[in-house]
């Protein structure tokens, strides 16, 4: 296994092989192979003592410092229950069979090395080896074999969204099609701007799936699995984004500089850096939904001045608006918007209740106000009108989210009592085997 | 040829055997009971164990036998025969009553898991709902009501709290699924379009897996859950504090 360069460099670079060995070369370079993954530190860096292999180390320790500490204490108290067994095999000094990790390589052989060691005392080792369990961060090493295992079969060695289970481009197997991370864009952020992903995004998705499409909750990794596989689905972008910008700079000036790839790479990692300042957040409290918000809110949805939601999503909120849609040649309706990755997409059937988002308030909150990044979903939070005015004000944004909200709701109360709102089939009921 | 086949017919029978007697000290056998009517399932299933096992027996060791004793050249010219009418009377009756009593021993079972008359007269806890390739739990919010827009999603992870009887709602977005905790022995299919309320009770707290037990599509081996069985005064505050991620104005995002 190894990477590749994606289809869009083989098919611009066609003419120039030399160029595709030179950038293969560049970015094995500087994010390692699929086998040993790592991030090149670069001298500035290592005069800094900065390394941006280590997310979990403070940046005072060497480290990005990218895990605050209550998540850092999640991570230990998942450790606490994933390494149980050889926590108490630990605690008895046994350490038969300790170092087998089937999705973590670079565990084992620290486990390995640290019990090996004859230099050590059996307090130290003991120790040392407590330590490291409860402690546990995945290096880039680990989260490869993870992400070959669980992510793979649908994103692809590079990250492309082209794995084995998400087809061909002729014919895809999945619908919506597997994240391509190499254009460093992810849709289902908390950040404005376009902004690029925190980590801790990407971490939600991991955590909550992304309901509606084939990407499931992740929950039953540890916390530490979980951060980890984020830090190599970003090095995996990071990598498409510098390789993308490699072929733009040879387009540009024909010819590529020994600098570039390092100030490409150097130049992508402040943007993944800078989202941390573009995070959307309402100061005060959520307002609770009011009829009186309801109807406000139906009104902007309909409004073509205000929210203009209706154009796309339809007047029923059912993803069939007039501008989702065109006609191709034949006279067929066909959707009117690709997204960033070229993919026909069309506007979301609100009245499913799937928000691949998130559905809490909050959640659709952000996609109205910052829009969805790499697809046709405008951001209108920030949307001012001919005299500088908020076309949305706060109370009209909340209006509206309750609005979208309140579509999906179904009419079944809660009964009490055993049975409710069914006719049962025969006292037996229920069906199965 | 005739003691190769013999002894093959009887490595198989003691390679059955041992199989079973030899399970449980190879996490072969069935993970520990931790639900209310567990203990029914489990009796049912050894009563039809120990029956299957002595038939398997009878008709393996039979047949090893009849392999020795029978399996030489043949010498003699085979006799005709129109069957035993006694013994044929025997081998139908005694399975029949046989299956009579496993009929009377398990409507009371069946009735407890199944019947709804018989369920806890409690409200719905949740809405389980599989689709491909997950477990979504939804809990009512404030209202008390399922499909409001105050409802509390949880993936993955089905919360309740430990000895209480919990009832729930069983859907299916797309296809039919099965809901499965072996530790609590119970499963239920989940049919697209259908509300199928379920209940059990489980007795000790944990994590116990949930999977799916039918072939759902290409992910099916990878759509587990968790049950996580907690305190009562645990289950209120996770709910307490569900609720108010559910009302999060993204602060906590900021760094």
């Amino acid at each position: 296994m190894h990477y590749t360069l994606s289809t869009a460099t083989k098919t611009s670079l066609a003419s120039a092989p030399e160029v595709q060995d030179q950038i293969l070369g560049s970015l094995e370079m500087l994010f390692g192979t699929p086998q040993n993954p790592s991030y090149l530190r670069t001298k500035d860096w290592a005069d800094a003592e900065f390394d941006p292999n280590h997310a979990e180390l403070a940046a005072d320790a060497g480290g990005t410092g990218e895990l605050a500490e209550s998540e850092m204490n999640g991570v230990k108290a998942d450790n606490l229950v994933r390494f149980r067994s050889q926590l108490e095999q630990v605690a008895r000094r046994d350490y038969a069979g300790l170092a087998e990790f089937k999705s973590a390589p670079h565990l084992s052989d620290r486990v390995a090395a640290i019990v090996a060691d004859k230099e050590l005392a059996e307090d130290k080792r003991q120790a040392d080896l407590k330590a490291l369990f409860e402690n546990y961060y995945p290096s880039l090493r680990d989260s490869t074999e993870l992400y070959r295992q669980q992510c793979l079969h649908c994103h692809g060695v590079e990250g492309g969204g082209d794995g084995p289970t998400a087809g061909s481009v002729e014919h895809p197997f999945l619908d919506p099609r597997p994240r391509d991370y190499r254009l460093g864009k992810f849709k289902f952020t908390a950040v404005k701007d376009k902004a690029r992903p925190r980590r801790q995004d990407l971490y939600r998705v991991l955590d909550q799936g992304v309901y509606g499409t084939a990407m499931p909750s992740f929950r039953r990794f540890s916390a530490a699995e979980r951060w980890g596989l984020v830090d190599y689905v970003r090095m995996l972008a990071i990598r498409g984004e510098v390789e993308h910008d490699l072929v733009i700079t040879f387009q540009d000036d024909e010819h590529l500089t020994a600098e570039a790839p390092l100030a490409a790479f150097q130049d992508v990692w402040t943007k993944w850096q800078a989202a941390k300042e573009k995070v959307v957040v309402f100061e005060g409290e959520v307002p609770a939904p009011t009829p009186a918000m309801l109807k406000r809110g139906d009104e902007l949805f309909h409004d073509a001045k205000k929210g203009n939601c209706a154009s796309c999503h339809g007047d029923m909120g059912l993803g069939d608006g007039p501008a989702a849609y065109k006609l191709d040649d034949q006279g067929h309706r066909v959707p009117a918007y690709t997204d960033d990755w070229g993919n026909p997409i069309l506007p979301r059937n609100l009245v499913q209740g799937l928000y691949r988002g998130g559905r809490r308030p909050i959640d659709v909150y952000r996609r109205i106000y910052a829009g969805i990044n790499g697809g046709p979903m405008p951001g209108i939070g920030e949307s001012k009108d001919a005299d500088g005015k908020l076309v949305l004000p706060p109370e009209d944004m909340w209006a509206l989210v309750h609005y979208v909200r309140s579509l999906s709701e179904r009419d079944e109360a809660v009964a009490g009592g055993p049975i409710h709102g069914m006719t049962p089939p025969g006292e037996g009921g229920g069906g199965g085997n | 040829m005739r003691i190769l086949l013999t002894l093959l017919f009887l490595a198989l029978l003691v390679l059955g055997v041992w199989t079973f007697m030899d399970a449980h000290n190879h996490a072969w056998w069935l993970p520990p009971n931790v639900s209310s009517y567990g203990g029914d399932i489990d009796r049912l299933f050894y009563l039809i164990l120990w029956m299957v096992g002595f038939f398997f027996v009878l008709t393996e060791g039979l047949l090893v036998w009849c392999v020795f004793n029978f399996g030489r050249k043949r010498t003699t010219k085979a006799d005709f025969t129109h069957g035993h009418h006694k013994l044929e009377l025997v081998w139908t009756a005694v399975p029949g009553l046989l299956l009579l009593v496993i009929t009377f021993t398990q409507m009371q079972t069946w009735a407890k898991v199944k019947f709804k008359s018989n369920f806890p007269d409690v409200k719905p806890t949740c809405e389980v709902w599989a689709s491909q390739f997950d477990w979504r739990m939804r809990y009512p919010g404030e209202d008390g009501k399922f499909g409001t827009v105050d409802d509390i999603e949880n993936p993955f992870e089905f919360v309740v709290p430990v000895n209480e009887p919990i009832l729930f709602n069983l859907r299916s977005r797309d296809v039919i699924h099965s809901f499965f905790v072996p530790y609590l022995r119970l499963k239920q299919d989940a049919m697209p379009g259908m509300v199928i309320p379920v209940w059990f009770q489980v007795e000790k707290e944990g994590s116990y897996d949930l999977v799916c037990a039918e072939l759902c599509g290409w992910g099916h081996y990878k759509m587990a859950g968790r049950l996580k069985v907690v305190s009562r005064a645990a289950y209120d505050a996770w709910l307490k504090k569900s609720k108010e991620e559910m009302n999060s104005n993204g602060s906590e995002d900021k760094s």
